[in-house]
């Protein structure tokens, strides 16, 4: 059931995200992302920004066009800025559009909350557990003879009418809460919660960690209250293995997490005031979802030839 | 945005969702929950058979519109007595001080002449029922600031400001209580004549409605006249208007004229029968007659 994260095999300069490690073993080792670990040949080429146009080092070229995988055919795309977190202010380094589908997807708050509900109640043992008369000490002897006594007849001391008796019906733990909400409704619940989040503008894009310029916690704190960002930020790369200097800013900082593309869900983008994506990210998480959409649809008798 | 289609309600939701504040973990909210399916009872008394669904099937379900209990329908509900007695209570259909001065002006009504409820029903633009508990006519306040007419009024029920606004023109205006058999020959004065029974000598108001009926602050009929004068002033005073001197009007005689307590048609007196074949007034001659009918 525990999934561990992969971790590196070579050295690397970069640091191993460590803080929402425990997190990612217990909350998300049951999503469907977390398959994505298994499927390393599919993903994109981490590292790479190929499919922008600007490259990584001219600060002043414009990320204007991005390709999507996957183009919708019927609805236009959505436009988000993409920020760099290299000064306080932030400059808008390009602009690239979104898949309606999954970045202006309906927002279905029942769908958001299903979602928050089962990723609560999975985990969730319910330890408390009280003994039956059968399972106490003693009570084999009859406590008084059944006539003549003047008493009411009783046959144990541990039966449930007595103090100290055994518990009739009583909570039998530890119970578990387990139950698997299906594919449809984890794919849906992550694409209404980025819309949502779009559309009340606690989504950003930044082109990448790495631009963050400086590794001290306060400097993370003052971008993120120049620009907005609230007291809670989590920041999702498609990897694993996060920048230097995000990884020691956000180490000091409770409320400002790491969080790797397949560990992304809907409890952890309510929790947070603000989700900031990598472009990368946004590449990765569009592909996950409309692969999940393909074989859904694959999967529909409705959609059948 | 997305252009036509599937798009339209999704931009609709997201442009609404900009607005409102962030969802967070603590304002979600799912839909409602699916009801409970009904459980069965179980054990020895097995509880009873009614609610289940194969209480239809055995035929055993109550005929329908059965009320069944031990508590008759009439005691179950409590009862409402705002509404107590209103099949009793006097009824006064509205009228307007805006509909009396646009009739008046089209002609339909003569101000020369004193105008009361025969004047008002004779239009056929206002009705009453006196089988459905109608007394007469409730003169509203509505066109009240553009009223103009200086007429002899005479009413059932109205408001102080009413009285101001036909006083203020130099009219003058009476509250009089008729008795159903006087609203029956007022009402539609063509068929009562044409019955030929003699005008109906008119009652006293009733006891709960005599305090109305005779104080002079809402111009009674059977109020004291120098206590009307007094309180035609007192009204000028309050609502802070010229009160014009009725004595030096022209129309003196029309403006002063009232009906007796016990008369319900002007010239009219109780006890007469009006011919309207021969065009005649029948008076009584037998003294005892003349008696029953005297004020």
């Amino acid at each position: 059931m525990i999934i561990r994260p992969v971790l590196l095999k070579e050295p690397s300069p970069k640091v191993m995200m460590h803080k929402t490690g425990t997190l990612l073993r217990t909350v998300f080792s049951r999503s469907w992302l977390a398959e994505s670990i298994r499927k390393p040949a599919l993903l994109p080429c981490a590292g790479t920004i190929s499919r922008y146009t600007a490259s990584s080092s001219s600060n002043s070229a414009l990320i204007t066009d991005r390709q999507l995988l996957y183009p919708p055919k019927y609805n236009t795309p959505r436009e988000a800025w993409v920020e760099t977190l290299g000064t306080l202010e932030g400059r808008k380094v390009g602009l690239i559009p979104l898949h309606p589908d999954i970045f202006a997807e309906f927002p279905r708050i029942d769908v958001i909350h299903e979602n928050v509900k089962w990723q609560k109640l999975y985990q969730h043992v319910d330890y408390a557990h009280q003994r039956t008369r059968a399972e106490m000490p003693g009570g084999g002897r009859k406590p008084w003879p059944q006539k003549k006594t003047g008493r009411a007849r009783h046959g144990s001391i541990r039966s449930p009418l007595f103090k100290g008796g055994g518990a009739a019906k009583g909570p039998r733990g530890p119970k578990s809460f387990f139950y698997m909400l299906d594919l449809q409704n984890r794919a849906k619940g992550l694409k209404c919660t980025l819309s949502a989040k779009f559309a009340q503008d606690d989504l950003h894009i930044v082109d990448s960690f790495e631009s963050l310029s400086s590794p001290e916690s306060q400097f993370l704190e003052a971008l993120a209250a120049k620009r907005n960002w609230g007291l809670s930020v989590l920041f999702v790369d498609d990897t694993d293995f996060m920048a230097k200097n995000i990884a020691l800013a956000c180490r000091g900082l409770p409320s400002f997490t790491l969080m790797p593309v397949y560990g992304l869900n809907c409890f952890s983008m309510l929790k947070h005031e603000t989700v900031v994506l990598t472009t990368r990210a946004v590449d990765k998480i569009e592909e996950r979802l409309k692969r999940v959409d393909n074989l859904l649809r694959q999967n529909d008798p409705r959609h059948a030839r | 945005m997305a252009g036509a289609g599937p798009g339209r309600s999704v931009d609709y939701a997201l442009t609404l969702l900009r607005r409102l504040p962030r969802i967070t973990l603590g304002n979600l909210k799912g839909n409602k929950e699916q009801k409970k399916k009904h459980n069965y009872s179980r054990g020895q008394d097995g509880g009873s058979d009614r609610g289940y669904p194969e209480q239809a099937k055995k035929g055993s379900q109550p005929p329908l519109g059965f009320a069944g209990g031990s508590n008759p329908y009439y005691t179950r509900h409590p009862v409402e007595w705002y509404y107590r007695g209103h099949e009793l209570r006097r009824q006064y259909p509205p009228y307007s001080l805006f509909s009396l001065q646009r009739n008046i002006d089209m002609g339909i009504i003569d101000p020369a002449y004193p105008i009361d409820l025969v004047q008002l029903c004779n239009t056929k633009l206002y009705h009453i029922d006196p089988l459905q508990r109608h007394f007469g006519v409730n003169l509203t306040e509505e066109g009240m600031h553009m009223f103009k007419a200086k007429i002899n009024l005479e009413v059932q029920w109205t408001t102080e400001s009413v009285i101001a606004a036909v006083e203020r023109n130099g009219g003058t205006i009476t509250l009089a209580y008729f008795d159903p058999a006087c609203l029956n020959a007022m009402h539609d004065t063509r068929s009562f004549f044409a019955r030929g029974v003699p005008i109906p000598r008119r009652a006293l108001p009733p006891e709960n409605c005599l305090e109305l009926y005779s104080n002079p602050k809402m111009r009674g009929y059977l109020a004291d006249p120098a206590a009307v004068s007094l309180a035609r002033v007192e009204l000028a005073q309050k609502f802070g208007y010229n009160l014009p001197d009725v004595t030096k009007d022209p129309d003196y005689e029309m403006l002063i004229k009232r009906k007796d307590p016990r008369q319900c048609f002007y010239d009219l007196e109780p006890g007469w029968v009006v011919n309207l074949k021969d065009r005649t007034i029948l008076k009584p001659a037998d003294e005892v007659i003349r008696q029953y009918y005297r004020s």
